[in-house]
């Protein structure tokens, strides 16, 4: 029995709090972006009323969630999701691969093909969070970045871009 | 395509392959409702850092785990007991086996000992006695197997276990987990992998599931392994060779033993060569063996050892035997890689001429009588000389 023993398990202090930080701009940013931009709001309308979705990190966070209320207004509910009904969740099975992702090294769709990242929810609405992602990503970043965490860099007009990312880092800074 | 009249085909193994594959290894445990692994390893493994990536693998995730890192050379049933005293008093409710050989074994019989009992162990040892599903078990192999942690089969003192509730719920194949082995066991565990391939490619029970596995399996280290001898931090081409060895359990797990695993066994057992060696001098000889019987199985395996060029522009009646040529070329190209750490025959594995009719007579008395008497010393006299068949 000598040569037995136990190990508690650490943490990962710095990485989670990069990713806590970063889930809570992209969750500002979405809420924003729904109320900029077109495709973003169109994607929202054809979810269901009163629908959610979380994406965060297993086994304990952190999350952001997202939520879309009785009047279709889009807004981002917090990083907690123990008291909150979620429709959709898309979980990163651990902390390292959400660096992957929030690093810019993979993505969305990368890490969804190579099981790192997993879907609890119906996969139409998946994709639609994915498409919702993606727009975000692009507004969010450079495009030398943007390329490498979307699926297909889009061809956008100067003030879609330029105009529609100002208004949005303005509107994610503010929180409204 | 060969499609044959009856097959059957399970692999029931999920496997998780990759770089950091290690860290989702929490997430899976959780999924197979286990919060309390036990991790059963060894000193050599431990000595070699792996056991802190484990670790690390665990933060952020809240779990504790049981680490037992003293597995002795030749595992006994007295450390089954110990163990599963271990996994019942600290409660586990998992088993991690990380490493290979040995260390997978006692991990597959303490996991029958924990759902089970240790006084009832012996009773459960033969074919398919085991009759529920047990523990969530997994392995991490560091690339010292021999692709046997995904099969059904467990070898403790004199005892085999077997039964496909032995084959392992997940097994995590990470880049770096498999980087620092010798040019020996690199090669024992490539030649294992190369050789349950071959035989479940050209074998009797050939079937298409089986033969995805092991033509992938072959693919993988023959484009890989000289590469990683001549460059031992090509982290990919060590990935490919755990990939092909897990691939290749999983194929052999669905067949009878062949000549060259039984042959191979047997010297191991009896000089002490790790079986991958033997079985790597062998190869070659075996397939000699096998065009006789089974010739057109046979020149199929030029496809993954050469390449669609090569096998598409050689004649049919030329594969099985441009197939055997690559092998002893293979052969070659390790003794030269290697600087002759690689025995090519028998004879320079410093095997006697004399105990070759006595490795023969011991294996066809210990049960296998799959093949004859008459053909395992055929192919042993011809490894021992290092004399191709068909020059006969």
């Amino acid at each position: 029995m000598g040569d037995y023993r136990e190990v508690q398990a650490g943490s990962k202090p710095l990485k989670r709090s990069y990713i806590a930080v970063m889930l809570w701009f992209v969750g500002r940013a979405i809420q924003a972006a729904a109320r900029v931009d077109k495709a973003v709001r169109e994607e929202f309308e054809q979810l269901p009323e009163g629908f959610s979705f979380a994406l965060g990190v297993e086994p304990h966070g952190p999350y952001m969630i997202v939520g879309k209320n009785q009047k279709g207004r889009v807004k981002y509910l917090g990083w907690k999701i123990e008291d909150k009904h979620i429709d959709l969740k898309l979980k990163i099975k651990n902390i390292e691969a959400a660096v992957l992702l929030f690093t810019f090294q993979e993505s969305t769709t990368v890490a969804s093909a190579r099981d790192r990242l997993i879907v609890d929810g119906e996969v139409p609405h998946a994709c639609a969070a994915v498409r919702i992602l993606d727009i975000v990503e692009v507004y969010l970043l450079p495009k030398l970045i943007a390329r490498l965490a979307v699926k297909r860099y889009p061809i956008w007009s100067f003030r879609r871009k330029y105009i529609g990312r100002t208004r949005i880092y303005f509107r994610s800074l503010l929180g409204y | 395509m060969f499609l044959p009249d009856n097959y059957e085909f399970l692999c029931p193994v999920k496997t998780n392959s990759g770089n950091r594959a290690l860290e989702h290894l929490p997430f899976e445990l959780e999924a197979l409702s286990a919060r309390k692994p036990l991790i059963v390893t060894d000193k050599t493994v431990t000595g070699q850092g792996v056991i802190r990536k484990m670790i690390n693998a665990f933060k952020d995730s809240g779990v504790t785990i049981g680490i037992f890192d003293s597995m002795p050379d030749v595992p006994d049933m007295q450390l089954v007991t110990e163990l599963s005293n271990i996994y019942r008093n600290g409660e586990h409710d998992a088993i991690v086996a990380l490493g290979c050989g040995s260390i997978v074994d006692v991990a597959k019989v303490v996991n029958i000992a924990a759902s089970y009992s240790v006084k009832i162990l012996r009773d459960l040892a033969g074919d398919n006695l085991i009759a529920h599903p047990l523990s969530p078990f997994v392995v991490v192999p560091t690339l010292a197997g021999t692709g046997y942690e995904t099969s059904k089969f467990a070898f403790i003192e004199n005892l085999t276990f077997s039964s496909y509730f032995l084959m392992p719920d997940l097994v995590v194949v990470d880049a770096r987990m498999v980087r620092s082995e010798s040019v020996e066991t690199t090669v024992a565990t490539a030649m294992v992998a190369l050789a349950h391939a071959a035989e479940a490619y050209t074998g009797p029970a050939k079937n298409p599931l089986a033969d995805s596995y092991a033509y992938a399996a072959i693919q993988y280290v023959k484009d890989n392994l000289m590469n990683v001898l001549k460059k031992p931090r090509d982290t990919d081409g060590r990935l490919a060779l755990a990939n092909a060895a897990s691939m290749a359990g999983c194929a052999f797990s669905n067949m009878q033993p062949g000549l060259l695993h039984i042959l191979g066994e047997a010297i191991n057992a009896m000089f002490h060569i790790a079986s991958g060696i033997c079985m790597g001098i062998l190869l070659p000889y075996g397939l000699e063996y096998t065009i006789q019987k089974n010739g057109y199985h046979t020149h199929d395996v030029l496809l993954p050892l050469s390449g669609f060029d090569e096998y598409a522009g050689t004649a049919d009646n030329l594969k099985a035997e441009k197939a055997v040529n690559i092998m002893y070329e293979m052969q070659q190209d390790l003794y030269t890689v290697t600087g002759g750490k690689i025995p090519r025959t028998l004879e320079e594995a410093k095997i006697p001429k004399y105990m070759v009719n006595d490795i023969a007579e011991k294996v066809f008395k210990n049960g296998a009588k799959e093949f004859g008497i008459d053909d395992y010393r055929m192919v042993l006299e011809h490894a021992w000389e290092g004399k191709p068949m068909s020059w006969d």
